[in-house]
């Protein structure tokens, strides 16, 4: 086997060394009851390196990706440029094959990667401090709402009905074990202005509310001033939360910090990490510099070595786990490390002037699609950043459309309903990127004009 | 305090030992912010009603061009250790080697750039491989249901956890609250359970390391949810009397949650569903090898007996006639554990691993792994103190106690093999024995390799007796940085840059 070192001579020398006769030996401590046959498992016969690569492809090969098909899917998985250079870096032996530093000495490239990523990450979204990675956004969302928990002592979470559903109900599980109270704010209306109605969302805070959760942009792509929000929170003493789907907007628009934000969260995918059929991804975890030691996670600290260097460290270590247990500000361990060596390279393949052209090239593609639309389509109306959602007239004509569009080679938007069940099965949430051409564009309105 | 005057920045040379480089943080490379790179896509308007937000004051992302951006990772990656350059013990992260050719086909385009929300038609191939995945983790685990969903093994913990929960309130048992986790297991486990809205009681080990029953049925009663037991347990032995364990816990009316960790030891010999234990997490970042990246991602897979089936998380993976699909309604389930269906590219990776070995091979990675921890041990275990005695199964735990009448402590020891060359093993954890050192070689080492380990171990044991410890203290001397100073690190805490 060609992973294992060993030859039947080293095993025997080695057995003979430790004074047992066999390699069952070693296993004499298992009840023979349980012990299985060599080989009895019902799993597929060994592969040489050739065969793993012969089965792998012909499955890719049975997938449609981004490499043959034009991509307009959103929904918090985008589908923007990964420069070589990412991939490069993220593949080295010595980042890649690195456990989690606990041993800083021999591990200052991850750990200076970790704090030049806190650092970018904090910038992007204009908050004091970020952490080093949750798993995605959606269980980041959780673990901001668990925060605000202990950081106001108060239990009452409420959220907005246009944050991702999935945002929404993977929170809403985290909580529904715990003491407390989770409110969801319908946002009725938004059946057809698909937005965040910020008068209805702040009528449900009241003053034993922990924190008020919104999505920005949200969900539908909706932007909006979150400063009416930032003051009722300020009058009820709780916290403003703010998730996001792709990061990169904050390029282009206000960022949550800049808006007001207590902590913000939400999904780092559109920093050079490629959609994977939904991870690994990267998820953010922002927040305000007091309220640091209630963070979840791990987060890489500077400071200085025995002869007076610079280095850093993974710190704040009691807050976590394996110092804390069962008060631990939360159960994560492993987290999404390597995603962070891979935003923080595209960051700086990108910087300002970088990022900026990925997030206007997004919008500019979405506002070039939605002002040419047909009429028997409409777009949801008011300001959006790369997402939005289309209306037809019924679910026929809808579907009609996107399997033209399929036999086209364009995944044209993700029915509504598939990710929001509460959606009539008309609309179609619809995400356009820097990859997104103006042909792409024309050929997208030439099928529509011909499915109408 | 500004992070810039805490210590010396700049450097007129980058070279430090031979061409081992210095590099300033890329935030302070001097120069103007580059252009843009050449992106593609539309270069239009945005709408007016966007320009009404747009951001008033620059990121200040200072942006490096791409040779600069290429050297200055890459001279951070020299840095690290990884399994890649040398040895890697570190007890209870099963720190194998990660085939190349894994990395190769996860970044094959029709796995890497897929949608998880495409249609299901033109992801089959994803789906056939991860379907199949479920069902060779179901017969390593001998529990037949699984969900791939969890990120991570704490995630999988409380996914776990939380299908424990959902089928004692089937059963109306609303009161059973109370978790039981060993005082060796990994802090994980109480915070999962914490998380899980469940309180821990735990359990002391006995003289042996192991579960104590007499402890265990003491804290049996008719408030226990479960009871969180790893096995192989934490200091590397194996818990000969998981059958009775499981019994007493199931006749209590709880159930059993395993903690997969260790799975290592166990592959393709024994199964934990076979034992009694009705739910496991596996990390497959450890077992089947996806690469640890600095700290993720891994992924955290849960296997179910029957009784717990019914409440596993959606979306799940099943067949329908010869097509695959995410299921994502389901009247039973628990819900929702992540937004998207799982961290996909690490799961392919363990199939490609488990490929790799097959069912004639499968038992010979426990096998080795076993053999080289014993190896280890024996070699090992005149010189150092070994707090629980016979033979261990995937990992060894000694002890500082030798050093210690020396002045030496575990922390030393571990900083000295630095200096040597090898990665330190895990220290002070498990918690249940002072300066623990947990050493965990797994399959993928050479007899050369351990040999070469052990030497050194011996080394340092034998510079405690001739008194020349003032180099173990002082240790590392060798590496790019030295001891780091974790208390200033703590106390003020500098988590970004604000130069
Ligand atoms: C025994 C044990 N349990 C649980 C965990 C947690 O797993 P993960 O880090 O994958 O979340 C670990 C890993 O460090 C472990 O060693």
């Amino acid at each position: 086997m060609r992973f294992l070192p060993h030859t039947d001579t080293d095993r025997s020398a080695m057995l003979e060394k430790i004074g047992v006769s066999a390699m069952s030996d070693l296993f004499a401590d298992i009840p023979a009851e349980f012990h299985l046959d060599e080989g009895s498992l019902n799993i597929a016969d060994a592969l040489s390196e050739a065969g793993i690569v012969r089965k792998f492809t012909r499955a890719a090969e049975k997938n449609r990706n981004a490499t043959n098909t034009r991509y307009f899917l959103g929904g918090g998985t985008y589908n923007h440029f990964v420069p070589a250079v990412v991939d490069y870096i993220i593949s080295r032996g010595e980042f890649l094959t690195a456990y989690t530093p606990y041993q800083p000495e021999i591990s200052q490239g991850t750990l200076q990667a970790l704090f030049e990523f806190q650092t970018m990450i904090a910038r992007l979204t204009g908050m004091d401090v970020s952490n080093a990675s949750m798993y995605e956004a959606a269980t980041a969302t959780a673990e901001a709402a668990l925060m605000a928990r202990r950081v106001t002592r108060k239990n009452r979470v409420v959220m907005a009905g246009s944050v991702n559903p999935r945002y929404r109900s993977v929170t809403a599980n985290y909580l529904s074990r715990l003491d407390g109270e989770f409110v969801e704010v319908d946002m009725a209306g938004s059946g057809t202005t698909f937005g965040t109605d910020l008068d209805k969302l702040i009528a449900a805070i009241d003053e034993k509310t922990a924190c008020v959760i919104v999505q920005y942009p949200d969900f539908y792509g909706s932007v909006y001033d979150l400063s009416p929000l930032r003051a009722a929170c300020d009058a009820a003493k709780c916290l403003m939360v703010v998730a996001f789907s792709d990061v990169s907007a904050f390029a282009l628009i206000e960022s949550p910090g800049a808006m007001g934000a207590d902590i913000a969260v939400g999904s780092g995918q559109p920093l050079g990490i490629p959609m994977g059929f939904g991870g690994p991804h990267l998820g953010l975890f922002t927040c305000k510099q007091k309220y640091l030691r209630q963070m979840p996670g791990r987060v890489c600290g500077l400071t200085s070595d025995a002869d007076g260097k610079r280095g850093f460290v993974l710190t704040l270590s009691t807050r976590e786990q394996h110092i804390r247990r069962e008060k631990a500000t939360s159960n994560i361990c492993t987290n999404q490390g390597l995603m962070c060596t891979a935003a923080a390279t595209y960051m700086t393949l990108m910087g300002d002037a970088g990022l900026a052209t990925v997030a206007r090239h997004s919008a500019a593609a979405l506002q070039s699609l939605v002002s040419q639309l047909p009429d028997h389509v409409t777009a949801a109306s008011g300001a959006r950043f790369n997402e939005t959602v289309l209306s037809f007239v019924d679910q026929e004509a809808r579907d009609a459309f996107l399997a033209a569009a399929k036999a086209g080679d364009i995944f044209a938007g993700i029915p509504l309903e598939q990710i929001d069940s509460a959606a009539e099965p008309r609309h179609l949430l619809v995400a356009t990127t820097e990859m997104v051409e103006t042909d792409d564009i024309n050929d997208y309105l030439a099928i529509l004009e011909v499915t109408k | 305090m500004s992070c810039n005057d805490t210590t010396e920045t700049t450097f007129k040379y980058s070279a430090t030992v031979g061409i081992q480089h210095e590099e300033p943080l890329l935030f302070e490379h001097a120069h103007e912010a580059p252009e843009s790179i050449n992106l593609p896509g539309v270069n239009g308007d945005i709408s007016a009603a966007l320009s009404a937000f747009s951001r008033q004051q620059a990121a200040n992302i200072p942006g490096l061009s791409e040779p600069e951006t290429v050297r200055h990772f890459v001279r951070l990656s020299q840095w690290n250790h990884g399994i890649e350059t040398g040895f890697y013990p570190l007890g209870s992260c099963t720190m194998k080697y990660n085939p190349r050719v894994n990395e190769q086909v996860v970044r094959l385009p029709g796995l890497a750039h897929i949608h998880p929300d495409q249609p299901q038609d033109t992801t089959q191939g994803v789906l056939e491989l991860l379907y199949e995945l479920q069902g060779w983790l179901g017969e390593i685990s001998g529990l037949p249901h699984l969900t791939l969903q969890p990120a991570a093994g704490a995630h999988g913990e409380l996914v776990g956890l939380m299908m424990i929960r959902a089928a004692l309130d089937a059963r109306g048992q609303q009161h059973r609250r109370k978790v039981l986790v060993p005082d060796s297991a990994h802090g994980t486990n109480p915070a999962s359970a914490a998380l899980c809205g469940m309180h821990t009681v735990e359990l002391k080990s006995g003289a042996d390391g192991r579960i104590d029953l007499d402890e265990l049925k003491r804290h049996l009663d008719d408030e226990t949810a479960a009871l969180m037991m790893t096995n192989p347990n934490t200091a590397g032995a194996f818990e000969s009397d998981v059958k009775e364990i499981c019994q007493l816990v199931h006749d209590a009316g709880g159930f059993v949650y395993g903690d997969g960790a260790n799975l290592n030891a166990l592959v393709g010999v024994a199964r934990p569903g076979d034992m009694g234990i009705d739910c496991l997490h596996i990390n497959v970042h450890k077992t089947f090898s996806t690469p640890h990246g600095g700290g993720g991602p891994g992924a955290g897979p849960v296997a179910v007996n029957d009784m717990l089936a019914p409440y596993l998380p959606v979306p799940r993976i099943e067949k329908q006639g010869d097509t695959f699909a995410l299921v994502a309604n389901c009247e039973t389930s628990i819900g929702p554990v992540l937004g998207t269906p799982g961290q996909i590219g690490v799961l392919l990776r363990a199939h490609a691993y488990i490929s790799a070995f097959g069912r004639q091979h499968l038992h010979q990675i426990a096998g080795d792994a076993v053999l080289n921890a014993n190896y280890i041990l024996h070699r090992l275990k005149e010189r150092y103190h070994v707090p629980f005695k016979g033979l261990c199964k995937h990992e060894c735990l000694l002890t500082d106690e030798i050093q210690n009448k020396h002045g030496v402590k575990t922390l030393d020891i571990a900083k000295r093999l630095i200096d040597l060359g090898f990665h330190p093993m895990t220290v002070y954890f498990p918690l249940i024995v002072h300066g623990a050192m947990l050493i965990e070689p797994t399959e993928t080492e050479s007899r050369e390799t351990l040999d070469a380990f052990c030497d050194a171990m011996l080394d340092i044991a034998d510079a405690c007796e001739a008194g020349d410890t003032e180099m173990l203290h002082e240790a590392p001397l060798k590496p790019f940085r030295r001891r780091l100073d974790e208390t200033q690190a703590a106390r003020n805490p500098v988590l970004v840059w604000q130069g």
